[in-house]
């Protein structure tokens, strides 16, 4: 007897320590798990809400540069690499191939967001006279053409020299200058204004402050001397900037950098280093960024011309810049240095000519024009009065202005493209070409003659006249800028109203609604960028500073030359919706390019055979395979995992049938040393919620059965020997949870019902996760099925994706927030119990609308009326 | 030749208040050469003290400098001689001390780096106010 009973204790001493030692190893793995499940789970998002970021910038509908397309890419590989890493800890040696998968889409990727190595070859220097269009990959395409026109259309050109690409690398490279500007930009992380403007002086002032390598300053200094020799000792130079990467998609650049005109020998250096500074001006940068130009693609180039001392000068298109349909040619012209025009400071001349043979003057304005711009005899340029006389006289006999017209075309023809050309005229009459570009023309569906008066809107018509500038209808509270001060404050989508159209407002056209000058010429930077940016501007709205009062809402009609009181909502429904600016710019399709192998999910169906490791053809589909597949490693634990009776506890109280808790980590409140454990006991979330459905009604006993369903289970009862009570399998009308604070599984057999519920809930919705199974019943497998379709359409309408097969229900939920989580599992705790043996009554549909109706008003009451 | 009728040398008497001695050279010769004669200061203190000794029509005032606070500085000038434009020079565009200068009386504010030319018309037109 002594002997029979050791032999027993000794057996279920050994049994303990086995399951002692089991729990300590279900507990570490389910941790580990647990552990790598999160750690996936917050990789996955991450690295969505990138893909979703990257989708919105593509949309085109807010600017970006190359520095979001690297560092967006680079996070999206470096979560999805950390989402391959976490589901290879989660499931060891099952998904190894999916690194390789990982690192081919990489490696297609690399190739598209960085930039190829440039060839840097050739000279820092280059002289005009050997210039033509076919170096703009060398001095740039602004000297490039100047070149060309000089060299190749013999017209009249300053002589000078170009210092190239070649130099501009050259002194970045020195000192390590652009990997400091490089960093500069990382860290700065740009986004506002105000932080852009910091970062701009920032990087110009190192630019300004940085030695010149001494080769490339003898090189300048040589070539200056030879000007000298050619022009006169002490010539003044006019340095214009000519960026490589100008001509790029369209864009104008017009004015974005610098140009210092009257530089003296002494300052030569200095002003170069500044107008390489310029290439990261606030308008610049600004603009590169909203035309999503790749700063490595631009190289400053300068060209050093022998100063003009223009008579007269100005700026013309070789057809009309507002209408592509008209072909005359377009002249502004003023007294002086051709400053004012281009930078629309000051009114100028306006001489419209015909092309027809002989060509004739269609239009001539001529405005007082009260001051002119000279050469300071020393250096710099300067505002000189002129006497009434002066002024109210044509800047250009009808002569020059036929002659001028007549090089348009010449240029146009050369070019095969209308042309935008800066002129002088010098004091012995001659006519010097300052520079040459491709004009922007606005598309044609937006054109509009100079001036059309619009046809009568209803109203209150502030001010009207002035000139388009730039076509078009925006409505915006009114700003006005007067001073730098002013921009810093810019509110987004006002309209910008200023005295002068200054090329520095230009920054702000990114924010405008609507641009309302004082006075200012098409011609100019800022009509030009209004236009490229589709921004309407209506410029020579005399008192229009004085007129509006800020913060006062006003409709400008840029075509109909009109300032209407309010919103005239009849005159903006015409508007166009704004340009994709930044569509096939290199940022653009750096992104777009990138993306492809980003963004595109074509691994849909978790269900169907090509949802497979070696089918992953982009980050989003590893994203989601790895996701589908934590979830299924993680959620496999109650499964997989046999559960340790002995180590469990059984719930205390006043409950119905048996319910055994496995502790898997944090899931009571103390320690147990018991047997038992009471609920007050129990801090598992999703178990408390499940169990608040289990206890919230008593179970009515199975319902009322039809004859046919009693014979249908007596039938299943014979033939089905895991149905036969003698064979009772151990975990017969048992249920079992395992759980931890956030983490619960149910296995419970009530009856002839299986079901399983696992689920996860925290206050982070990007891990809750439930999953519910029910298979099984007594009744045939037509009424079986017919409840589990049943119980399909209660949980839909909560919200669960269902798939039903066969007689098998699977149901998930996720990513909803914890109380979400929370209400949806008291819902499946109520159906645990209260759908068993519904099977028996699925062919009455009486009794089916019945226990619907019954079924949701319990589920409202006890979810949602309740808390 | 330029437009300074109203005055005897038609040049602009400017104090610079900047404590980066090598760009204040350039640009005061770059200045000088423009119709405007410079004096300079490098630091907020000689700054007042050239105030005392000489009279200027425009004040360009560096509001990041070693020795003082520009705002200070600033407050200084104004008081000493009210109806001399101050220019503010931000190096690093920050609105709050931009701000706060203009509260102060500051004419307008340029940011560093300037373009030349600006800073030269912006000059003219303080100057053109201050008289």
């Amino acid at each position: 007897m002594g002997l029979m009973s050791d032999f027993i204790n000794k057996i279920f001493k050994k049994r303990e320590v086995l399951d002692t030692s089991k729990v300590k190893e279900l507990r570490t793995d389910f941790r580990a798990r647990y552990h790598q499940f999160k750690l996936l789970l917050t990789a996955n998002n991450n690295a969505l809400e990138i893909m979703t970021e990257m989708e919105e910038a593509l949309k085109g509908t807010w600017p970006f540069g190359m520095n979001f397309v690297l560092s967006r890419c680079t996070s999206v590989s470096t979560n999805v690499w950390k989402i391959v890493r976490h589901l290879n800890e989660l499931a060891p040696g099952r998904y190894k191939a999916l690194m390789d998968r990982f690192k081919e889409i990489q490696k297609k990727i690399n190739p598209i967001i960085r930039s190829k190595t440039r060839s840097r070859e050739g000279p820092m220097f280059i002289p005009l006279k050997e210039v033509d269009k076919d170096m703009a990959d060398q001095v740039g395409s602004k000297i490039a053409n100047l070149g060309e026109m000089g060299n190749r259309i013999n017209l009249k050109i300053s002589g000078g020299f170009a210092i190239t690409a070649q130099a501009y690398y050259r002194f970045m490279k020195y000192n390590d200058l652009q990997a400091e500007i490089d960093r500069l930009i990382q860290t700065a992380n740009a986004k506002r204004p105000d932080q852009l403007y910091s970062l701009s002086a920032a990087i110009q002032q190192l630019i300004i402050r940085s030695i010149l390598p001494e080769d490339l300053e003898a090189v300048v200094l040589e070539q200056y001397r030879i000007l000298e020799k050619d022009e006169g000792k002490g010539v003044k130079v006019a340095m214009r900037s000519s960026a490589l990467g100008e001509d790029l998609a369209e864009t104008s650049f017009a004015g974005q950098y610098r140009s210092e005109l009257n530089v003296s020998g002494e300052n030569i250096l200095h002003a170069y280093k500044e107008i390489v500074a310029s290439k990261y001006g606030l308008a610049a940068m600004t603009y590169r960024l909203n035309r999503g130009i790749r700063d490595e693609d631009v190289a400053m180039c300068v060209g050093c011309m022998s100063m003009v001392d223009a008579v007269s000068a100005g700026v013309m298109y070789s057809r009309n810049p507002l209408n592509i349909r008209d072909n005359s040619i377009v002249i502004n012209s003023v007294w002086g240095l051709p400053k004012p025009v281009v930078d629309g400071s000051a009114p100028s001349d306006l001489f419209i000519i015909s092309r027809s043979d002989p060509m004739a003057i269609l239009r001539r304005d001529i405005p007082v024009k009260k001051q002119k711009f000279v050469c300071y005899p020393d250096e710099g340029i300067c505002r000189l009065k002129m006497i009434d006389e002066e002024g109210k006289e044509a800047s250009l006999t009808d002569e020059q202005a036929i002659e001028l017209a007549r090089l348009a075309v010449r240029l146009e023809d050369h070019y095969g493209v209308p042309q935008d050309i800066e002129w002088a005229i010098t004091t012995d009459g001659s006519v010097v070409c300052l520079q040459c570009r491709p004009m922007q023309q606005m598309k044609e569906e937006k054109t509009l003659d100079m001036g059309e008066i619009r046809e009568e809107v209803e109203g209150t018509v502030i001010l009207q006249g002035g000139f388009t500038a730039s076509p078009g209808v925006a409505a915006g509270p009114v700003f006005i800028v007067k001073k730098d001060m002013d921009t810093l404050r810019f509110p987004k989508g006002a309209v910008l109203v200023t005295a002068q159209s200054l090329p520095r407002w230009a920054t702000l056209l990114n924010r405008a609604a609507a641009v309302i000058t004082g006075q200012g010429s098409i011609a100019g930077h800022l009509a030009n960028v209004a236009r490229e940016f589709g921004v309407p501007a209506l410029f020579g709205v005399k008192d229009a500073v004085d007129l509006l009062e800020k913060d006062q809402e006003i409709t400008v009609d840029a075509d109909g030359l009109r300032i209407y009181e309010g919103r005239i909502d009849s005159l903006l429904k015409e508007t166009e919706k704004p340009r994709n600016l930044m569509e096939g710019s290199p940022v653009f399709m750096a992104l777009e390019g990138a993306s492809r192998h980003i963004i595109p999910l074509r691994l849909l169906d978790p269900d169907a055979p090509s949802f497979k490791t070696q089918n992953c053809k982009t980050f989003h589909d590893i994203t989601r395979f790895c996701h589908e597949k934590a979830v299924h490693e993680m959620f496999r634990f109650g499964k997989e995992h046999h559960f340790p009776e002995r180590s469990s506890k059984q719930l205390l109280g006043d409950v119905p049938m048996q319910w055994w808790i496995l502790n898997l980590d944090d899931g009571f409140k103390d320690e147990e040393e018991g047997k038992y454990v009471r609920l007050e006991n129990i801090v598992s979330i999703p178990m408390l919620a499940l169990w608040k459905g289990i206890a919230a009604r008593p179970w009515e006993g199975p319902p009322p059965v039809d004859g046919k369903g009693f014979m249908s289970v007596m039938f299943q009862a014979t033939t089905n020997t895991a149905l036969v009570p003698g064979v009772r399998s151990k975990y017969a009308n048992r249920n079992y949870f395992m759980i931890s604070k956030n983490y619960c599984s149910l296995n419970s057999r009530l009856g002839f019902h299986f079901s399983i519920v696992e689920a996860l809930v925290s206050d982070r919705s990007s891990e809750n996760y439930i999953s519910f199974q029910f298979k099984g019943g007594a009744a045939d497998f037509n009424r079986r099925q017919r409840r589990v379709f049943f119980v399909m359409e209660v949980l839909e309408e909560y919200g669960f994706r269902v798939d039903v097969n066969e007689d098998t229900l699977i149901a998930r939920i996720e990513n909803h927030e914890k109380d979400f989580m929370v209400d949806r599992l008291t819902i499946l705790g109520y159906l645990t119990i209260h759908t068993r043996q519904l099977d028996m009554i699925m062919q009455k549909s009486a009794s089916v609308n019945h226990y619907r109706s019954k079924i949701h008003k319990d589920i409202h009451e006890i979810v949602f009326s309740n808390q | 030749m330029p437009d300074k009728e109203k005055r005897g040398s038609g040049r602009i008497r400017l104090l610079l208040v900047d404590d980066e001695v090598g760009f204040v050279d350039v640009i005061s010769k770059r200045l000088s050469k423009r119709n405007i004669d410079v004096t300079q200061a490098l630091s907020g203190i000689e700054g007042i003290q050239a105030l005392r000794g000489q009279d200027f029509d425009v004040a360009i005032l560096d509001l990041k400098m070693e020795d003082m606070d520009g705002i200070e500085v600033l407050r200084i000038f104004k008081k000493m001689v009210p109806e001399m434009p101050v220019i503010m020079l931000t190096g690093h565009g920050s609105e709050k001390a931009a701000n706060e200068g203009m509260a102060y009386g500051a004419f307008d504010y340029l940011t560093k780096p300037y373009n030349l030319e600006e800073l030269v018309e912006k000059i003219q037109e303080a100057a053109g106010q201050g008289r």
